[in-house]
C-alpha cells in the first residue's frame, strides 16, 4: 500500500480473546481460540493459515453468522468501541453490509442463480434503507460501473450464469460496497480465479479501498497474496494467532517457527527439483517390482507419448427437427467448443512435461486425450508408437501404461469401496496381480506413497485430502504405468501438503522412471517440477520450451502476461506484485 | 424457445400413438364386451348382428385402425352402459374432479411449502418436529382409512360437514362448480383434505430439505452477510431456488391426482372421473375406458410440458440454451 496507516488512530475493530466453538459428538471443536487482534480505519489486515486453522470462522464471527451448533464462546469484538458479542439478532443484522461486508470465496456459489444482478443489487439495498424501484436500479448501474464491469446499464440485467468467474466476483465485491462500509471481510476472494483475473481484482481491490478508505480482512492461504495487498499480516493455527506484524516483516523476517515452515513448503522459494523443506516426513518405502516388461521401451530421454495434432470439439447432440435441418442445409450443427484446435506435443520418457493455461484454455481437455480419456476428433496419440486409444464407432482406451491422478480426490475415489480395493480394482482387472497376491500389493504401494500400510480396509472418507490425494497416486502407479497424466494434482491442497504430495511426485518419478504430463495454473508448482513446459491458451500452444528458459525469458505475450500476474512473494525487499 | 415447444409437441405425438395402440390392446385383453352388452339368452343372430354391429368381427389391426379414424374425427364412441357420447361423459365429470383436485393441490402447496420451509428452517425446534411427525403420518396413513375417520368424526360424530356428494353447484361458463356456494364449499372440505394429506406431506418433505441444504449454501450466506433479513432470504431466495423440484413434483402430482382420485372420490361419493373410471371397468365399458386412458396420456404430457415453461421462467439458466 501506499499510503502509510497512522496507527495512533482509534482502532476500527477490536477484537479480544475471541473462542467461537462448535460442540460436536467428541466435545467441542474449538474453531477460534483466543484470537485477538485490532484493525485501524482504512488498514489492510492479511488473515493467513491453513484449512482448519480457523481464520474463515474468524471473519463469520466478526460478522455475526456463526452456523449453529457453533457459538462465541468466550471473548469481544468490538466495532468502534461497540460490543458485538451478544448483540440481539435484529441489531447485527443492521451492521451486517452496513458497516460490515463480507466477500466470500466462489462467485459461482455466493450469487443467486436465478436472480438478476439487478435484482440482488436492490434486495441488497433495501436491506438497509427504503429505496423505489428506479431508483434502485440507477444505484444498481453505478455500483456495477464501479467495480469496472462495462455496459452496466445492460449488464444489471443480467444473470450470474451470463458473467465470468471474475466478472461474478466483481459483482459480489459492488454488493458488499454498496452502503459504503467500513470493513470488508474477504474470504479467499481469489481463490477460484485464473491468475489473471486474480491480478487484475487485487489491483481494483487497493485502489478501491484507499480511494473508500475502507479496511479490509484479507483471508487466504496464499502468502504471496496477501503480501501484496496487506499491510499487516497475521499467521493463524489451529484456532489461533501465532504472529502478527507489518506484512514485510512477517514474510521476511518469520519470527515463529509454523510461519517459516508455511515459507519453507513454498516451491517458490526452493530450487527447482529439490525436495521441499519440511514437506517430507514420510518414511520411504520402495515401490513394488513391476510385472510389465520394460525391455522394449525407448531410452530416457527419447519421444514417448506423442501427441500428433490433437484437436477435440464438442458439440450439442441435436433434435430431430435441428438434424433434418442440417441435413437439408438450412441450419448449422449446434454451437461447437473447440477446446483443443490442434496440439502437437511430445513427452519424452522419463521426463515432467508441465502443461500451463488457464480454465477454459483446453488443458485438462488435452491431458484427457493424452490419457486415454476421450477420443480426439481429429489427430492421434501415441504413446510409443502404438496408439493409446482404438479407432472406430465406440473407442476404448487400449493401454494401461498411461494412468491419471485428478484433482479433487474427494470425488476421484469411490465413497463405498475400500482403499485396498481401488487400488487392486485395475491390477487385477489387467492380471498385473492376482487375488493371492493383492493384499501385499496393497501395503507395497500404500507404503511406497507414505501411508500407514494397514489402512488397507479402510474407507476414502477416514482420510484427510492429502492422504487421499497419496491414495490416488498409488492407485494410478498400481497399474505400473510409464506415463501419468496429472491433471492439477495438488490445486486443492494446503501448501504443506502440496509440499508432501510433490515431493512425492518428485521421488516417485526418479524410482520409477515415470514421465508425467503435470497440468496445472500454478506456476511456481510447474517451475518446480516440470523439465519442460507447455503454455496453453485458447486450444492452442502458443510457448513450449524447457522451464527455466521460459520463465526466464518468455517469448509469447501470453506467457509474459501469464508470468507477469503472479504475485510474488517479498525476496527481503518492497513487495514486487505486478499489475 | 419455439424449437423447444415444436420438439415437445413432436414427442408428445408419439407418445399419443404409442399410448393408443397400448390401451387398446390393453383393453382388447381384459374381456369381451359382448357378454357385458347382450342378456345371456339372447339367440346367436342377434349376437353375431350385435358384435357385427360394434366391428368386433374384424381383425385386431382392422379394429385400431377404425378406432383410430374414428379418434381422427373426434369420435370416441358410445358408452355402451351410459349409451351416450364418450366424450360427453367424460367432459361432463371432469368439472367435478378438476375442482377437486386443485383444492387439494393448492391446500397442499399454499400450506405445505410455507411450513415445510419453516421446518427447514428451524430444523431443531418442536414445531419442526411436530410438523416431520405430521407428514410422516400423512405418508403412512392409507387414504381410504383417513377418509373414513374424516367421515366419521366431521359428519358422524360432529354433524358439522357434510359426508358426501358435490351439494349445491353453481352453473359457471355452462359448466357446474360447487366452490361457488357455501353448501358446495362445506363438501368440498372433507374431501379435498382427504385427497391432499399425501401431497401436502411431500410437499413438507420436499420444502423442508431444499430449505435445510439452501440455509448452509454460500448464496445464504452472503445475502446474509448483505444484512438482507431472514424473511427476505426465505421469501426472495431460497423460495426461488427450491422451486424448481417442488415444481417438478406439483405436477406430477397435479397429473396423477387428476387421472387417479378414485378412492377419494368413491369414499365421499363425489361424481367425478374416478368413480366413472372404476365403474366403467367393472361393467367392462371399454370406450370409456379406453377414452379415459387416453385423456390421461394426453394430461400428463400437457401438464409435462406446461412444467417445463415453468422451468425456463424460473431458472434463467435454461432460458439461454433454449433461446
Amino acid at each position: 500500500m501506499t499510503d502509510i496507516v497512522t496507527r495512533s488512530a482509534a482502532p476500527l475493530l477490536e477484537v479480544t480473546d475471541l473462542r467461537t466453538w462448535f460442540p460436536s459428538g467428541r466435545g467441542e471443536v474449538k474453531a477460534v481460540d483466543g484470537v485477538s487482534f485490532s484493525i485501524a480505519p482504512g488498514e489492510v489486515l492479511g488473515l493467513v493459515g491453513e484449512s482448519g486453522s480457523g481464520k474463515s470462522i474468524t471473519g463469520f464471527s466478526i460478522i455475526g453468522l456463526i452456523d449453529d451448533p457453533g457459538r462465541i464462546v468466550e471473548g469481544s469484538i468490538k466495532l468502534e468501541g461497540r460490543e458485538l458479542v451478544g448483540l440481539p439478532s435484529h441489531d447485527l443484522r443492521a451492521i451486517r453490509g452496513k458497516t460490515i461486508s463480507m466477500v466470500f470465496q466462489d462467485p459461482m456459489m455466493t450469487l443467486n442463480p436465478v436472480l438478476s444482478i439487478g435484482t440482488q443489487i436492490k434486495l441488497a439495498l433495501e436491506a438497509h434503507e427504503t429505496i423505489d424501484a428506479a431508483d434502485a436500479r440507477q444505484r444498481a448501474i453505478t455500483a456495477v460501473a464501479q467495480v469496472r464491469i462495462a455496459e452496466p446499464e445492460r449488464k444489471v440485467d443480467f444473470f450470474p450464469h451470463q458473467f465470468s468467474g471474475g466478472m461474478r466476483q466483481r459483482v459480489a465485491i459492488a454488493i458488499a460496497l454498496l452502503h459504503r462500509p467500513k470493513l470488508i471481510i474477504c474470504d479467499e476472494p481469489t481463490t477460484a480465479l485464473d491468475v489473471s483475473i486474480q491480478a487484475e481484482i487485487l489491483a481494483e481491490m487497493k485502489e478501491l479501498v484507499s480511494e473508500l478508505g475502507t479496511a479490509l480482512i484479507w483471508i487466504s492461504h496464499d502468502l504471496a497474496i496477501v503480501s501484496s495487498i496487506a499491510d499487516r499480516v497475521a499467521v493463524m493455527k489451529s484456532g489461533n494467532i501465532v504472529e502478527i506484524g507489518p506484512a514485510l516483516g512477517v514474510l521476511t523476517r518469520p519470527q515463529h517457527e509454523y510461519t517459516r515452515a508455511l515459507l519453507d513448503a513454498l516451491p517458490s522459494r526452493a530450487k527447482p527439483g529439490q525436495l521441499l523443506l519440511r514437506g517430507s516426513g514420510i518414511a520411504d518405502a520402495p515401490p513394488p517390482p513391476r510385472k510389465s516388461a520394460t525391455a522394449n521401451l525407448p531410452a530416457l530421454g527419447s519421444p514417448y507419448l506423442v501427441i500428433d495434432n490433437a484437436v477435440k470439439r464438442f458439440e450439442k447432440p441435436a433434435g430431430l427437427f435441428r438434424n433434418l435441418a442440417i441435413k437439408s442445409g438450412l441450419s448449422q450443427p449446434l454451437t461447437v467448443v473447440q477446446a483443443v484446435a490442434g496440439v502437437s506435443l511430445t513427452v519424452r520418457r522419463g521426463e515432467v512435461l508441465g502443461l500451463v493455461g488457464e480454465s477454459g484454455s483446453g488443458k485438462s481437455t488435452l491431458g484427457r486425450m493424452a490419457a486415454g480419456i476421450i477420443v480426439p476428433t481429429s489427430g492421434t496419440i501415441r504413446l510409443n508408437g502404438q496408439p493409446v486409444m482404438s479407432t472406430g464407432r465406440a473407442p476404448k482406451k487400449i493401454t494401461t501404461r498411461v494412468q491419471t491422478i485428478f484433482q479433487d480426490p474427494f470425488s476421484s475415489l469411490n465413497g463405498r469401496m475400500r482403499i485396498g480395493d481401488i487400488i487392486t480394482e485395475g491390477p487385477l482387472a489387467h492380471r498385473l496381480v492376482n487375488r493371492a497376491e493383492a493384499p501385499d500389493y496393497v501395503r507395497q504401494w500404500l507404503a511406497a506413497v507414505g501411508l500407514d500400510p494397514t489402512f488397507a480396509n479402510r474407507f476414502p472418507h477416514q482420510f484427510s485430502g492429502g492422504q487421499r490425494q497419496r491414495i490416488a497416486i498409488a492407485r494410478a502407479l498400481a497399474m505400473q504405468p510409464d506415463v501419468i497424466v496429472c491433471d492439477e494434482p495438488v490445486a486443492s491442497l494446503d501448501v504443506s501438503i502440496q509440499a508432501q504430495i510433490i515431493n512425492l511426485l518428485i521421488r516417485l518419478r526418479a524410482e520409477l522412471d515415470l514421465s508425467l504430463l503435470f497440468i496445472s495454473h500454478d506456476l511456481s508448482v510447474v517451475r518446480h517440477l516440470c523439465d519442460r513446459v507447455a503454455i496453453m491458451y485458447q486450444g492452442l500452444i502458443v510457448e513450449e520450451g524447457l522451464a527455466a528458459a521460459i520463465y526466464d525469458n518468455p517469448q509469447h505475450d501470453y506467457t509474459a502476461r501469464l508470468l507477469a500476474a503472479v504475485p510474488v512473494l517479498p525476496q527481503g525487499t518492497e513487495t514486487t506484485a505486478a499489475e | 424457445m419455439l424449437g423447444f415447444i415444436l420438439q415437445r409437441l413432436w414427442q408428445a405425438l408419439i407418445v399419443v400413438i404409442a399410448m393408443s395402440a397400448l390401451v387398446f390392446c390393453g383393453v382388447y385383453a381384459v374381456g369381451n364386451p359382448i357378454d357385458v352388452l347382450i342378456s345371456p339368452d339372447a339367440t346367436q343372430d342377434i349376437r353375431a348382428a350385435v358384435i357385427a354391429q360394434y366391428g368386433l368381427d374384424q381383425p385386431l389391426w382392422h379394429q385400431y385402425l377404425s378406432f383410430v379414424g374414428r379418434i381422427l374425427q373426434g369420435d370416441f364412441g358410445r358408452s355402451f352402459v351410459y349409451n351416450m357420447p364418450v366424450s360427453e361423459l367424460i367432459l361432463s365429470r371432469l368439472p367435478a374432479t378438476l375442482e377437486l383436485t386443485l383444492a387439494a393441490v393448492l391446500f397442499a402447496s399454499l400450506v405445505g411449502i410455507p411450513i415445510g420451509m419453516y421446518a427447514g428452517y428451524k430444523p431443531h425446534s418442536p414445531i419442526s418436529r411436530a410438523i416431520m411427525a405430521i407428514s410422516i403420518l400423512g405418508f403412512s396413513v392409507p387414504t381410504f382409512w383417513f377418509g373414513l375417520m374424516l367421515i366419521m368424526v366431521f359428519a358422524v360424530q360432529c354433524g358439522c360437514m357434510p359426508a358426501g356428494g358435490r351439494g349445491e353447484t353453481v352453473s359457471l361458463f355452462g359448466v357446474d362448480f360447487s366452490f361457488l356456494t357455501g353448501d358446495g364449499l362445506a363438501h368440498l372440505v372433507l374431501p379435498a383434505l382427504n385427497l391432499a394429506l399425501f401431497k401436502f406431506s411431500l410437499m413438507i418433505r420436499l420444502a423442508r430439505a431444499g430449505t435445510r441444504e439452501l440455509m448452509l449454501s454460500d448464496t445464504v450466506k452472503f445475502a446474509r452477510a448483505a444484512g438482507l433479513s431472514e424473511f427476505t432470504v426465505l421469501s426472495r431466495h431460497v423460495l426461488r431456488l427450491i422451486s424448481i423440484p417442488l415444481v417438478t413434483v406439483f405436477g406430477l402430482e397435479l397429473g396423477s391426482t387428476l387421472a387417479f382420485a378414485v378412492v377419494t372420490e368413491t369414499i365421499f361419493s363425489w361424481p367425478g372421473l374416478g368413480k366413472l373410471i372404476i365403474d366403467s371397468i367393472t361393467s367392462l365399458d371399454r370406450p370409456v375406458m379406453v377414452a379415459y386412458l387416453m385423456f390421461v396420456a394426453l394430461l400428463f404430457i400437457v401438464i409435462n410440458l406446461l412444467v417445463d415453461l415453468a422451468y425456463a421462467a424460473l431458472d434463467p439458466r435454461l432460458r439461454k440454451g433454449r433461446a
